[in-house]
C-alpha cells in the first residue's frame, strides 16, 4: 500500500501524550497506515502504549530512524522519506528498559526523471566502436546508478549496441541510439558514414625505457587525402610480455585511453592502437629501473625513554648544525640536538611545557626562532609557544599563546614571520611573530563544507598546502599573490577531495618535467584487535596519492605509493626523491623523476629503505618512522620508539649481473 | 536492574557487618586515561590493596590520541561506555562489553563529548557534546539508542556542556554548561530541555561559576553543582528549582559523587589536588584528603558507601592516579599507578 500526504491526523495525540508513571511501560506498539512509501509522502506513525497488565497508558513516545538522513522522522512521528530503500524506524519509551517496537519501511524511489547520454557527436564511422556511458536522476535530481540501462539502437543493420553501451557501426545511414531506464530514456542520432580512415600509425615518445617510465603513445589516422581524421575514436590496448611471467603476478603495465603507458616489470610490451578497420602497434623494451643504493647508518640521538615525534634540522646563526625533535604522549619536552658530526649527536638543551604531545617542531628562515606546539595541558589550555634558539645551547622562551588555541595545535608551519598553526582539527589560525615576544593572530581559514577538519600546512612560495582529510588537499594563497591572498586574508586557489577521507599530510613538487605534483599522505590505522597489549608495536595503513596540479583548475589523480604491509606518514621531497615515511614500513626514498603514472611500489622506484631497529627503544624493536627531512648529504629522520636517526645514501655502485 | 543494585548493597552490607578478613569483597572499576588512549580494569581489596586487573587499549590509531574522557557502566553491568573526545574532528561514544571488555559498537557525536551516563533503566546514554575547544557557542547533549547505537536527538543546552547525570527515578538529565554558569535539566521523555537555572554568584555575570559537574541526591531532593571558578559546593533543590545552599570549597571542585545513603558528599578538588568530604545535612567539611599527585579529576563511590575511588590525572609526563579513600576513617588506603591523564572513573561491581 502506497501513501502520499494524508496521514498527518493519526496517532499524534498519543505521540505527545501528557507523561504519566512511565516507569510502568510494558511494551509499545508502533503502527503505521503503510510500510510502503514513497520519497515525498508525509506518514504519521503511532504509538500505543501498554502497561505489565496490558492496559494502554499514556506515556511519551520517542520514534527515530536508523537512517535519519534517507528516512527523516519528527519528534511527533511524522515520517517524511528522501531517499528510496528499506529501513527500520524505531517507537521506544524513553524512561523504560527495552520498551520498543519497530517496523521495517520500504521506501520506493522517486519517479525517473531523465537519462543523460555521452559521448555525443554528429558522425559516427562504419567499424567504429565506441562505448556509451548513461547517467540516470530522478526527480529529485538524484543520481540512480543502482537503476538498470538497457540499449538500444532503431536499425541493428546500420549500428548494433551492446549491454555495456558499446556502439558498432556497420554501414552507412542514420541510426538512433538510445538508452533507456525504465520509462525514461535518452536518444541521439548519429549520421553514420563511410571510414574515411586510409591509414593509421602509432608514434612512441620511446621505444625502450625503465620501468617506471612513462611512454606516449600517440595514434594518427589519415584519410585518403593524407589528411588526418580527428574525430575517429581511437582505443589504446597492449599485449604484454613481461621477463617474469610467473601466473598469479601483479599487472605487468598498463594503458591508459589517453595513451600513457608504464610498466612495472621488466619485458617487452606491444601497444596497440585500434581505429576502424586498422591496427597499429608499436613494441617498446622495457629494462630493470635499478634505482637502489645502499644505505649507511651514519648517527642515532637516542630517545628511549618517551616517544618521539617531529623533527627540524637547521644550520644555526652560529653556522653548526642543529635538529630539534618533539615528543608524544609524554611530558612536554622537546629535544636539542647539535648534529654538525651527525655520527655523534649531541643533546645540547631540552625545554619543557605544560603539555603531554608537542607533536610539531618548526625553525624560523632565519634560524633564531622555534615554534612548538602544545596538547594535553593539564589546565587545557594548549596552543603554542615561540622559543629563541639563537643560542641552541641555552634555548629561552620568548612567549606562550594560547589565546582561541586551547584546543591544542597538532602541526605548525613558519613562513614569513607567521605561524601557522592548525587549531583544534578545525581550522589554521595565521599568528604574526615578527617580534616572537608578541604573537598575535592576524588571520584564520576554515573550509565550509559540513564536518570538515585539518590535520597539517605547508608552506612554499606563499602557497599554503592543508591537508584536511576527506576534504583533501586545499591550495591557499597566503601570500603568493595568485589570488591576491595574504596572511590576513587566505584565499583559496584550488582542492582535490580524498574519496577515502584520510589527507593527512601534503607536500608540493615541482618537476623538472614541468607537472606540478601535490603529494597527499594518508593517515589511517591499521588493524587493530581486541585485546591488544599497551606496548605493542602499532600497525598503520594508508598511502601517498600523487597529484598532477599542473593545471591546478583541473586537477588529476595519476600515481601512488602503496607499501602494502605499512601506512605512510610525514614526506619530504627533494631532487627527485621522495623520503617517506612509513611507520611500521620504515624510511623509504623513492626515485619519482620523470612523468609518474600507477603504483610507484611496484615500479623498482624504490631507491632505499630503513629499519631503524632499536633493542631499547620505547617499543623495543619496533620500527615506527615519523618524518624524514634531507640535509646537507644526510637524511634525518624520527622514529616513534626510538629518537632522531641520521642514514647516507651511498652513490649507485656498479652492477655487476643484471 | 534494580535487583543488581539491591544486591550489590546486599553484599557491601554483609561486607561491612563482617571483619575484611572473613569475608572480603573485591571492588572492580574502570578508569580512562585520556592522554594514553587506555582504559584500565581496577581491583580494589580492603586487605590487599589496589592492582590493574587488564589495561583495555582503545581508539584506532596506534600514533594519535584520541582523547577517551567519559566513562560510564551500564546499571545492569553488563556493558562500559566511552566517549572519545578527539577525531575528525568529531569525537564517539565507544560501547563495551564488560568482562571481555570488547568493543561491540561505535557511533559518532560532536565535538568533544566528554561526561556520560546512563539512565538507571538503561537503553540511552547521554553524552555532553563539551566542544572545550571550539568557539564559544551553545552545544548540545547527545542522546544514543544502546541497542542500536543510533543518536536518536541531539539536544541543544549551552556554552561547553559538561556533567552528565540523571535522577534516581531516571525521568530528569543534569547537566551544566561552564560558560554559561547555567544547571540544565533534561526531559528525558521528551529529551528536551524542561528547566535551566543560572547558578552562580553573580547571575547575569558570565563564567562566574563555570560549573563542572552536577550530582543529584539519591533521594532524588536535591542536586548538587561543583563551581569550579568560584569554588563552592552549590546545593539546588529539585522541586523549587532554586539554589538553597552555597558551600565554599577548595580550589576548583570538579566532580562530586554521593554516598548511597546520601549523608556525605564527595567532592574532587582539581586546583587544590585534594578530595573533599561533607557531611550533607550539616554542609560540614568532613574531611580534606590529599590526592597521590596533581590534578584530582574524577570519583565513583561504592556501592556500600565504604570506598571513594578517584582518578587523578598527573601533569605533563606522570603516570595517572587512583586513589581510594575510606569513607569511614576518611583516609586515603591505597593508591596505584595507571596511564597518563587518569580521568573519566566509573563503578563496576563488588565480587567475594
Amino acid at each position: 500500500m502506497r501513501v502520499r500526504n494524508c496521514w498527518i491526523a493519526l496517532g499524534f495525540a498519543i505521540a505527545f501524550a501528557p507523561a504519566a508513571a512511565a516507569q510502568t511501560a510494558s511494551r509499545v506498539e508502533l503502527s503505521s497506515p503503510a510500510v510502503s512509501v514513497a520519497v515525498g509522502d508525509e506518514v504519521q506513525l503511532s504509538a500505543r502504549v501498554f502497561d505489565a497488565a496490558g492496559n494502554q497508558i499514556d506515556v511519551p513516545v520517542r520514534f527515530f530512524s536508523a537512517q535519519r538522513r534517507d528516512l527523516p522522522i519528527s519528534r511527533d512521528g511524522v515520517l517524511q522519506p528522501v531517499k528510496g530503500g528499506e529501513y527500520v524506524v524505531y517507537a521506544m519509551v524513553t524512561t523504560a528498559r527495552n520498551v520498543r517496537d519497530s517496523l521495517v519501511f520500504t521506501v520506493e524511489y522517486p519517479a525517473l526523471d531523465e537519462v543523460v547520454l555521452e559521448p555525443t557527436g554528429e558522425r559516427f564511422f562504419v567499424g567504429a566502436a565506441v562505448r556509451h556511458h548513461a547517467t540516470v536522476y530522478d526527480v529529485s535530481g538524484a543520481e540512480r546508478s543502482e537503476v538498470a540501462v538497457t540499449w538500444a539502437t532503431d536499425d541493428q543493420a546500420i549500428a548494433s549496441v551492446d549491454r555495456f553501451g558499446r556502439l558498432t557501426a556497420h554501414r552507412e545511414g542514420t541510426v538512433t541510439l538510445t538508452a533507456r531506464a525504465q520509462d525514461v530514456s535518452a536518444s541521439h542520432r548519429y549520421r553514420v558514414v563511410a571510414n574515411p580512415v586510409r591509414t593509421l600509425s602509432l608514434t612512441l615518445d620511446q621505444d625502450s625505457a625503465r620501468t617506471g617510465d612513462v611512454i606516449h603513445a600517440a595514434a594518427v589516422a589519415l584519410d585518403g587525402r593524407g589528411q588526418r581524421v580527428e574525430d575517429v575514436p581511437i582505443m589504446f590496448s597492449l599485449v604484454s610480455n613481461p621477463d617474469d611471467s610467473i601466473v598469479g603476478q601483479y599487472p605487468s603495465a598498463e594503458i591508459d585511453q589517453q595513451g600513457r603507458f608504464v610498466a612495472q616489470h621488466t619485458g617487452d610490451y606491444t601497444i596497440i592502437a585500434v581505429a576502424p578497420g586498422h591496427v597499429a602497434h608499436g613494441t617498446v623494451q622495457i629494462t630493470n629501473r635499478f634505482a637502489s643504493q645502499q644505505v649507511q647508518l651514519v648517527g642515532q640521538a637516542a630517545v628511549r625513554d618517551v616517544s618521539t615525534s617531529d623533527l627540524w634540522i637547521w644550520e644555526g646563526v652560529d653556522g653548526r648544525d642543529y635538529a630539534i625533535t618533539g615528543t608524544h604522549n609524554a611530558k612536554g619536552a622537546a629535544y636539542f640536538w647539535d648534529v654538525t658530526n651527525p655520527a655523534s649527536p649531541e643533546m645540547i638543551d631540552s625545554i619543557v611545557v605544560d603539555a603531554r604531545t608537542v607533536n610539531d617542531v618548526k625553525i624560523s628562515e632565519d634560524g633564531r626562532v622555534a615554534v612548538i606546539s602544545r596538547e594535553g595541558a593539564s589546565n587545557r589550555r594548549n596552543g603554542l609557544v615561540v622559543l629563541d634558539v639563537s643560542n641552541p645551547r641555552d634555548v629561552k622562551m620568548h612567549s606562550a599563546f594560547d589565546d582561541g588555541l586551547t584546543g591544542g595545535v597538532h602541526n605548525v608551519f613558519i613562513h614569513d614571520n607567521h605561524v601557522y598553526a592548525i587549531n583544534n582539527g578545525r581550522r589554521f589560525d595565521v599568528i604574526n611573530i615578527a617580534d616572537p615576544t608578541n604573537p598575535h593572530r592576524v588571520g584564520r581559514f576554515e573550509l565550509e563544507t559540513p564536518g570538515h577538519g585539518i590535520h597539517d600546512i605547508w608552506i612554499v612560495d606563499g602557497i599554503a598546502y592543508t591537508s584536511n582529510w576527506g576534504d583533501g588537499v586545499v591550495l591557499i594563497d597566503v601570500g603568493n599573490g595568485i589570488k591576491g591572498g595574504s596572511p590576513s586574508n587566505p584565499v583559496e586557489i584550488a582542492r582535490y577531495n580524498d574519496f577515502d577521507g584520510a589527507t593527512h599530510a601534503a607536500f608540493p613538487y615541482r618537476s623538472p618535467t614541468g607537472k606540478f605534483y601535490v603529494v597527499m599522505g594518508d593517515e589511517r590505522g591499521g588493524p587493530r584487535f581486541d585485546g591488544l597489549q599497551p606496548g605493542t608495536p602499532g600497525l598503520m595503513a594508508g598511502y601517498m596519492h600523487f597529484v598532477d596540479f599542473t593545471d591546478p583548475l583541473n586537477p588529476e589523480e595519476v600515481a601512488r605509493y602503496e607499501v602494502p604491509e605499512a601506512g605512510s606518514h610525514n614526506m619530504w621531497i627533494e631532487d627527485d626523491k621522495l623520503y617517506a615515511a612509513f611507520y611500521q614500513g620504515g624510511m623509504r626514498v623513492v626515485d619519482i623523476s620523470g612523468e609518474l603514472k600507477g603504483n610507484l611500489y611496484h615500479q623498482g622506484r624504490e631507491v632505499a629503505r630503513y629499519m631503524a631497529y632499536d633493542p631499547q627503544g620505547v617499543v623495543p624493536n619496533s620500527v615506527m618512522t615519523w618524518g624524514a627531512q634531507p640535509y646537507k648529504g644526510n637524511l634525518f629522520f624520527a622514529e616513534y620508539n626510538s629518537g632522531l636517526w641520521a642514514i647516507k645514501l651511498l652513490p649507485q655502485q656498479q652492477r655487476l649481473t643484471q | 536492574m534494580r535487583g543488581v543494585w539491591c544486591a550489590a548493597l546486599l553484599v557491601g552490607g554483609v561486607a561491612l557487618a563482617s571483619p575484611w578478613q572473613s569475608r572480603t569483597p573485591a571492588y572492580l572499576f574502570y578508569v580512562a586515561s585520556e592522554s594514553e588512549d587506555e582504559v584500565a580494569l581496577m581491583r580494589f581489596v580492603p586487605d590487599a590493596g589496589l592492582s590493574v586487573d587488564k589495561v583495555i587499549v582503545v581508539g584506532t590509531l596506534p600514533a594519535e590520541i584520541e582523547g577517551p574522557h567519559g566513562l560510564y557502566v551500564d546499571p545492569d553491568g553488563s556493558h562500559w561506555y566511552l566517549t572519545m573526545g578527539h577525531g575528525f574532528p568529531f569525537g564517539s561514544l565507544w560501547k563495551y562489553e564488560t568482562g571481555s571488555d570488547t568493543a561491540v559498537g561505535r557511533i559518532e557525536l560532536g565535538l568533544f563529548p566528554s561526561t556520560v551516563s546512563v539512565p538507571p533503566v538503561g537503553g540511552l546514554a547521554f553524552a555532553v557534546n563539551s566542544n572545550f575547544y571550539g568557539d564559544p557557542e551553545p552545544s548540545t547533549v547527545s542522546i544514543i539508542d544502546l541497542e542500536s547505537m543510533i543518536e536518536i536527538e541531539r539536544a541543544e543546552t549551552c556554552t561547553m556542556p559538561h556533567g552528565s547525570r540523571f535522577s534516581p527515578d531516571g525521568l530528569q538529565h543534569y547537566s551544566t554548561c561552564m560558560m554559561d554558569d547555567q544547571l540544565v535539566e533534561l526531559d528525558v521523555a521528551r529529551l528536551e530541555v524542561a528547566r535551566r537555572l543560572d547558578v552562580s554568584p553573580a547571575p547575569g555575570s558570565g563564567a562566574v561559576c563555570s560549573p563542572t559537574w552536577v550530582m543529584p541526591a539519591a533521594n532524588g531532593d536535591y542536586v548538587y553543582v561543583a563551581c569550579n571558578k568560584s569554588h563552592e559546593l552549590v546545593e539546588v533543590s529539585v522541586d523549587d528549582w532554586t539554589v538553597t545552599r552555597r558551600m565554599p570549597a577548595p580550589t576548583a571542585p570538579y566532580n562530586i559523587a554521593l554516598t548511597p545513603d546520601d549523608e556525605k558528599i564527595i567532592v574532587t578538588q582539581k586546583g587544590s589536588a585534594e578530595v573533599s568530604v561533607w557531611e550533607r545535612r550539616t554542609g560540614k567539611r568532613l574531611a580534606l584528603v590529599s590526592s597521590a599527585r596533581k590534578v584530582t579529576h574524577g570519583v565513583a563511590v561504592s556501592p556500600d558507601g565504604r570506598f571513594a575511588f578517584v582518578s587523578v590525572e598527573g601533569i605533563g609526563g606522570e603516570r595517572g592516579a587512583v586513589d581510594v579513600i575510606d569513607l569511614v576513617s576518611l583516609r586515603l588506603v591505597a593508591s596505584a599507578d595507571v596511564g597518563k591523564q587518569a580521568g573519566g572513573i566509573a563503578f563496576w561491581k563488588m565480587v567475594e
